[in-house]
C-alpha cells in the first residue's frame, strides 16, 4: 500500500470531509445530468418509441414537436431510395383539449398508422388499443396525464379544438410511461388527428421511412440531404438527439445545470483543499525532517497529489451507489434519471480533476515546510 | 566542486556569525564562532537556553545560512553552493535527529525508514524494505517494525528517528536535543547509538544538548555562551571505552551495540 493510501486510511476521520465533498460533487453532477437527460428524453419520445429509421419533415425543423406541414407527395423522394422498403405518414401538432369541468389544456396530437408493423405508432399501443383507436374520435392518453386533462379514466369524453370547430373525443385506453413536457400526448388514428390539426388535404407533418437494413439509414439520409435541401431529413437517432438538444439549449436548462454543477464543484474543491491543506499542516514537522534529510520538495508534492487522487477516487467510488439509490428514489416518484456510462465517466473525470486541482492548491502549504523550524 | 571524503576534519566552521532581529530585539546567536569536528568522533555542544547551540548546528548542517563566516564540509564551502546542491549534499551526507521524534503517525516504523530510501535515493521497494529491516534489527526494533508511533514507547520512537537518520549511512549526523524527551535509561541508549555511529561508522556526530549526563559518552565537549564557543578539554573522553552494562542498568532493554558493530564490520 502506498504511503499516501496508508495515511488516508489511518487518518480517515481527518480526510473524511474531503472524501465526502468529492462524493457530493460527483453525486450532484451525475444526478443533475441524469435528471436533465431523463427530462428531455420526453421531448424525443415520439421518435424513441416508434420504429422508423428515417424522418423527413419541413426544412430546418428544430425538434420533433415543432414539425410543420409538408406535402405528402414528397414521400416519393424517400420511396425512390433503393434501401427504403416502405414509407408512412406521421401527423403531429398542438391543439387544445377542453376539460369537461372547464378550462383548456394544450395537447400534442399524434396520428399514426395503427397496423402491426406501422412505423409511427408508439409501441405502448397494444392490438386491443389499436383496434379501439380505429374508431373515429377515439384517443389514448397517458395515465400520468389523466388528471391534467380533467379526465376520470377510460370512457370519459372531452372536446379537442380543430379547424372545423371542436370535436368530441373519447378516451379508449391509457398508456403508461409516455409523459409529456409541453402538453399531454393524445394518440389517435390519422383520421382522428386530421379533425384536430390545421392541415390541408394531402399534407402531413413527417414522412417516415424504413430501410431494409437499418444501418443504411445514414447513407440514405446523407444522400437525401444533398439532393433535397428544401426538407429536413434525419436518421431517428440524429433527430432524437437534435430534439433533446434543442430543448436543453432553448430552455437554458443546460446553463442552469452548468451553474449548479459549478457551484457544487466549487464547494467540493474548497472543502477538499482545506482537508488536504490541514493534513499537510498536521505533518509539517515530519515533512521538515524529510527536507532536512535532503528529500526534495517535489517528492512531498507528489505525495500530496497522490493523496488528492485517492481522496478523489474514494469520493467518486462512494458517490455512485448513492447516485443509483437516489435515481431509484426519483424513479419511484415518477422522475426519470438516465445514467449512461458516458455520463458516469464524465462525472468521474470532472470530479477527479477537481480533487487534483484541490491537491495542487494544497501544495502551497508545503512551502511552510522549513527544516529550521525543528531546532529549538 | 569535489568532495573530500578522506579529510580528517570533514566539518569546519570559520568565523561564523548569525544575528536575529533588529534594533532592540537584535540578538547575536553566533559571534565569530569557529569549530572543527573530526571524523569518527562525537562532539557535544552545550550551553544555556538561547545560547545559540541549535543555531550553530543549523548553520553547520546547511539548514540555516550564517550572516558571515564559512562552513567547509568535506572540502566544500556549504554556503557557497546553490540551494539545490546543498539539498543534494544533505541528502547524500547528512542525517538529522530532532527532539520530538517527528514520525508520520500513519506509517509503521519500517515505512518511516523505507521512505528515506525510496524518496531520497529512488531505491526500489524491495531494497528499501531490506535496508529498513536491517537497520531496525540493529536498533533492537526488528520485532516492532510493523508498529506505528502510537504503539511505540518514547525511546523506541527516538530509535526509529535515529534509524531514519542513519539508514543513508551518512558522513555527518546532527542531533538536536535527542534525549530531552526521554528518561535517562532511554536517553543513554540513544547516546550509545550515536556514539556507535561515530566510532564504528566513522561518522562525524554533533549533539546539541544541555544534559550533563551525556558528557562521559562523548569525545569532545564545547560550551556556547552568548554566541561564543569554548572547548572544555577536561570533559571529553575521546577513545575511552565505556562500561555500558554498569551505566545502563536496564537489563530489559539491552543496547544493540554488539549487533550494530557486527553490521558495521
Amino acid at each position: 500500500m502506498s504511503y499516501s493510501l496508508a495515511t488516508l486510511w489511518y487518518e480517515r476521520s481527518r480526510y473524511l470531509p474531503g472524501v465526502l465533498a468529492v462524493a457530493f460533487s460527483s453525486l450532484l453532477i451525475a444526478l443533475q445530468c441524469g435528471l436533465l437527460l431523463g427530462l428531455f428524453s420526453i421531448t424525443s419520445l415520439p421518435i424513441d418509441h416508434t420504429h422508423a429509421d428515417i424522418w423527413m419533415g419541413a426544412p430546418k425543423v428544430l425538434s420533433v414537436d415543432l414539425g410543420e406541414s409538408i406535402r405528402e407527395s414528397i414521400s416519393a423522394r424517400l420511396e425512390n431510395q433503393p434501401e427504403v422498403t416502405r414509407t408512412e405518414m406521421f401527423l403531429q401538432g398542438f391543439s387544445y383539449w377542453a376539460k369537461p369541468a372547464g378550462g383548456r389544456e394544450l395537447c400534442m396530437i399524434i396520428g399514426s398508422n395503427l397496423g402491426d408493423n406501422a412505423l409511427g405508432r408508439v409501441d405502448a399501443l397494444d392490438p386491443d388499443l389499436r383496434s379501439k383507436l380505429s374508431e373515429p374520435g377515439a384517443v389514448v392518453i397517458d395515465d400520468s396525464d389523466v388528471g391534467r386533462l380533467g379526465m376520470k379514466g377510460v370512457g370519459d369524453t372531452a372536446e379537442i379544438a380543430g379547424p372545423k370547430g371542436p370535436r368530441t373525443v373519447r378516451v379508449v385506453g391509457l398508456t403508461h410511461g409516455l409523459k409529456s413536457l409541453a402538453g399531454p400526448y393524445v394518440f389517435c388514428s390519422h383520421g382522428t388527428a386530421r379533425e384536430h390539426l390545421t392541415m390541408l388535404e394531402g399534407q402531413t407533418t413527417y414522412v417516415l421511412g424504413k430501410c431494409r437494413n437499418p444501418a443504411d439509414a445514414e447513407t440514405v439520409v446523407k444522400r437525401l440531404k444533398e439532393q433535397y435541401p428544401d426538407q429536413s431529413t434525419f436518421t431517428s437517432a440524429e433527430f432524437s438527439y437534435r430534439s433533446r438538444m434543442h430543448w436543453l439549449t432553448k430552455t437554458k436548462a443546460g446553463i442552469a445545470l452548468g451553474y449548479a454543477a459549478a457551484l457544487g464543484l466549487l464547494v467540493g474543491a474548497v472543502v477538499t483543499y482545506q482537508t488536504l491543506s490541514a493534513a499537510v499542516k498536521g505533518s509539517l514537522r515530519e515533512y521538515a525532517v524529510l527536507r532536512a534529510l535532503g528529500i526534495p520538495r517535489w517528492r512531498m508534492a507528489l505525495a500530496v497529489m497522490a493523496q488528492s487522487f485517492w481522496v478523489g477516487v474514494i469520493g467518486v467510488g462512494l458517490s455512485f451507489p448513492a447516485v443509483y439509490a437516489l435515481a431509484f428514489v426519483a424513479a419511484s416518484m415518477g422522475l426519470d434519471v438516465i445514467l449512461p456510462w458516458q455520463l458516469l465517466v464524465m462525472a468521474t473525470g470532472v470530479t477527479l480533476t477537481m480533487a487534483l486541482l484541490s491537491g495542487l492548491l494544497a501544495l502551497r502549504t508545503l512551502r511552510q515546510v522549513e527544516p529550521a523550524m525543528l531546532l529549538r | 566542486m569535489m568532495v573530500d571524503p578522506t579529510s580528517e576534519r570533514p566539518l569546519l566552521g570559520r568565523q561564523l556569525t548569525r544575528v536575529f532581529g533588529e534594533g532592540e530585539m537584535r540578538t547575536t546567536a553566533l559571534n565569530e564562532v569557529s569549530i572543527e569536528l573530526e571524523r569518527g568522533q562525537v562532539a557535544l555542544l552545550m550551553g544555556p537556553s538561547g545560547s545559540g547551540k541549535s543555531t550553530l548546528l543549523a548553520v553547520l548542517s546547511g539548514l540555516l545560512q550564517p550572516d558571515s563566516g564559512q562552513v567547509m564540509a568535506l572540502g566544500q564551502d556549504l554556503w557557497k553552493m546553490a540551494e539545490i546542491q546543498r539539498e543534494r549534499f544533505r541528502l547524500k551526507h547528512c542525517g538529522f535527529i530532532f527532539q520530538g521524534y517527528n514520525l508520520f503517525a500513519a506509517l509503521t516504523a519500517r515505512q518511516q525508514l523505507e521512505m528515506v530510501v525510496r524518496w531520497g535515493e529512488g531505491g526500489s521497494a524491495k531494497e528499501a524494505r531490506r535496508r529498513a529491516n536491517e537497520m531496525l534489527t540493529l536498533l533492537g526494533l526488528g520485532k516492532k517494525a510493523h508498529l506505528r508511533p502510537s504503539e511505540l514507547s518514547g525511546g523506541e520512537k527516538q530509535r526509529v528517528a535515529i534509524g531514519r537518520a542513519l539508514i543513508k549511512d551518512p558522513e555527518f549526523c546532527f542531533a538536536d536535543e535527542p534525549t530531552s524527551a526521554l528518561d535517562w535509561a532511554h536517553g543513554e541508549q540513544v547516546i550509545e547509538l550515536l556514539r556507535n555511529a561515530a566510532h564504528e561508522r566513522n561518522a562525524t556526530v554533533l549533539i546539541v544538548a544541555h544534559d550533563a549526563r551525556i558528557i562521559p559518552y562523548v569525545d569532545r565537549v564545547y560550551n556556547l555562551e552568548d554566541g561564543c564557543l569554548h572547548e572544555n578539554e577536561e570533559e571529553g573522553r575521546a577513545e575511552e571505552p565505556h562500561d555500558h552494562t554498569g551505566r545502563n542498568g536496564n537489563a530489559s532493554a539491552p543496547l544493540p551495540q554488539h549487533t550494530l558493530r557486527r553490521f558495521l564490520q
